[in-house]
């Protein structure tokens, strides 16, 4: 890992990460001549300050994400450290070959920058979500994954890992979790305690992490002493920091915006799946399409993906000690 | 070297590893030849060399032909190919260019070696280096998507130091027979030549009469190709494209290519 560039200072919780993703891409290409963006048509207003600050480094390539992604291949083929940036499913399911042959088999690095993941287009519909991407990028080698729901998370853990050998994926999530996190807590593969417990371990990603948090009061009224890990690297995934904990605990929720299949969860469960007796239980998304319609708050009330549904999870799956 | 030679080493390989597409080979050696032999600048003592020029071969089954050229330069040694397709060896039916020296780009899937070579030559723009990339596709791969992709973006990214040629054989044709390639490309604003392929005097006039440029209009030849071409039983688009000679087969191509 390096970093050209040093982190000024600390955004807002509540920041916007998009435009985060924007503010790291000026800070870090005004440093780093080697950095090259592409866009498919989005943030492309946002980025103009990149763009005037690093001509000749800026592409609105247009709607053609596949080919975008393996010129991004060609574009590390000669030293750079391209960014390909635009809606999840159109990087990762439409151009999935392109990733997996052009980067992954070629051992090449680079960067993915999504928004969009999950249902955050919630009302756009099946062909604007995304709730598949960490299972198909688990599946390749030589691949990391980030899922920073803040934007001091986005400009940390970009900076530590764009130069590196992997191809990389930032899921930004529409929502940030709102926590303020230690910056030197966030360092790339390893989990952030938030809360210490000894009976229950929630393993929140992304906006979740703020579901977790609501729920501590109550869990605690009822008994419950819970302790919370904060995932924001997918993989690698620090197994090391949840088995210690779900060895201390005997009994771990995950909570995560992806589809059950191949998720966060199944990860955690290959992690800790000696470590018994132990309690698991997750919630995610059906492997299903969610092809209703409303907000993205109504879709993660629909799904559980709340506060509330932790609360009822733990009730169901779990035995009080 | 006789084309012949080319062509013989083609046959060896395929019969000795017992795997390979030996019409499509022949179908693109003589331009993978006139590539090497005139235009490329490359050194086999440092293919990764930083002001090389680059070649992919996109349509990647006919890669027995690439390594036999490579062999001829002195990028691949007699053990190599020796060991084509073999436990222990580093060339397989399709090139895998963090094995095989020289080869720039790990194709197989259709229609990634073009976008992917148009990423190089951009990179190369940005960064004001005259190093050309030539990337040979084949003629069914233009069925793919991503060839239109990236012949809009590249001229639009004014990718002058990028050259697709084309290998016409007909196969795409066999499939979708409305297919003027030429007029195709033309339409998408790359200036656009056809050529016989298997005359290396109309490549290199191809080559030699286009100014390449950091910023200017790319190149794309199309090449009229023989699929199988040089030995008649092998000509076509029969049974032969992924089929291998018999010991009576073998002396009737052997006697072909004398």
């Amino acid at each position: 890992m390096s970093a050209v560039s040093e982190q000024i200072e600390t955004p807002k919780v509540d920041a916007n990460i998009r435009l985060q993703f924007a503010e790291t891409m000026l800070s870090v290409g005004q440093a780093d001549p080697q950095l090259v963006v592409m866009v498919g048509d989005i943030s492309h207003f946002a980025l103009q300050p990149f763009a005037e600050a690093c001509p000749g480094r800026y592409y609105n390539i247009g709607i053609c994400e596949p080919t975008s992604v393996s010129m991004a291949a060609g574009l590390s083929r000669v030293g750079l450290y391209p960014v390909f940036h635009t809606i999840a499913p159109f990087i990762i399911e439409r151009s999935f070959e392109q990733i997996k042959l052009d980067f992954c088999y070629q051992k090449l690095g680079g960067n993915l920058v999504t928004v969009g993941s999950a249902f955050d287009y919630s009302n756009l519909g099946v062909t604007h979500h995304c709730y598949d991407d960490f299972a198909l990028l688990k599946t390749l080698p030589n691949t990391e994954i980030f899922h920073p729901a803040s934007a001091a998370e986005f400009d940390s853990l970009f900076r530590q890992s764009y130069r590196n050998d992997k191809l990389s994926l930032f899921r930004i999530p529409g929502k940030p979790h709102g926590l303020a996190i230690n910056p030197d807590k966030i360092v790339a593969g390893t989990a952030i305690r938030i809360e210490s417990g000894s009976n229950l371990t929630i393993v929140a990603t992304g906006t979740q992490l703020a579901s977790a948090l609501g729920a501590l009061v109550q869990l605690r009224a009822s008994g419950w002493d819970p302790e919370i890990l904060y995932i924001h690297t997918i993989q690698p995934l620090d197994i090391a920091g949840i088995r210690e904990s779900v060895s201390k605990t005997g009994r771990v929720l995950v909570i995560e915006e992806h589809m059950e299949n191949g998720g966060l969860g199944d990860s955690v469960l290959r992690g800790v799946h000696d470590l018994r007796p132990f309690q698991f239980a997750s919630i995610s998304i059906p492997n299903e399409f969610v092809t209703g319609y409303g907000s993205y708050e109504e879709h993660c009330e629909t799904l559980g993906l709340t506060s509330a549904g932790i609360l009822r999870t733990v009730e169901i799956e779990f035995d009080l000690p | 070297m006789s084309h012949n030679t080319l062509r013989r080493e083609i046959v060896k390989m395929v019969v000795h590893g017992q795997n390979g597409h030996i019409p499509s080979a022949f179908s693109i050696v003589d331009i993978v030849e006139a590539l090497y032999d005139k235009h490329l600048n490359v050194r086999s003592d440092d293919p990764d060399w930083a002001d090389r020029d680059y070649f992919l071969l996109s349509k990647g089954h006919g890669c027995v032909a690439l390594y036999a050229v490579l062999h001829q330069h002195g990028f691949l040694t007699d053990a190599d190919l020796e060991l084509f397709c073999k436990k222990g060896g580093i060339l397989g039916e399709h090139p895998d260019m963090t094995k095989v020296p020289g080869a720039e780009a790990s194709s197989g899937s259709l229609g990634h070696g073009l976008p992917f070579g148009a990423g190089i030559a951009l990179g190369l723009q940005i960064q004001k280096k005259p190093n050309r990339i030539f990337v040979l596709c084949g003629d069914g791969e233009c069925h793919e998507g991503t060839i239109w992709e990236t012949a809009h973006v590249a001229r639009n990214c004014l990718l002058g130091n990028l050259c697709v040629i084309v290998d016409w054989n007909q196969s795409g044709q066999q499939l979708l027979p409305i297919d003027d390639l030429p007029a195709k490309w033309s339409a998408f604003g790359w200036k656009t030549m056809v050529v016989n392929g298997h005359c290396q005097n109309e490549l290199h006039e191809a080559i030699e009469s286009h100014e390449f440029h950091t910023n200017g209009v790319p190149l794309a030849i199309i090449a009229q190709t023989v699929k199988g071409k040089g030995v008649p039983m092998l000509e076509g688009h029969g049974p032969w494209h992924h089929r291998i000679p018999n010991t009576d087969e073998l002396a009737i191509i052997e006697k072909a290519l004398q």
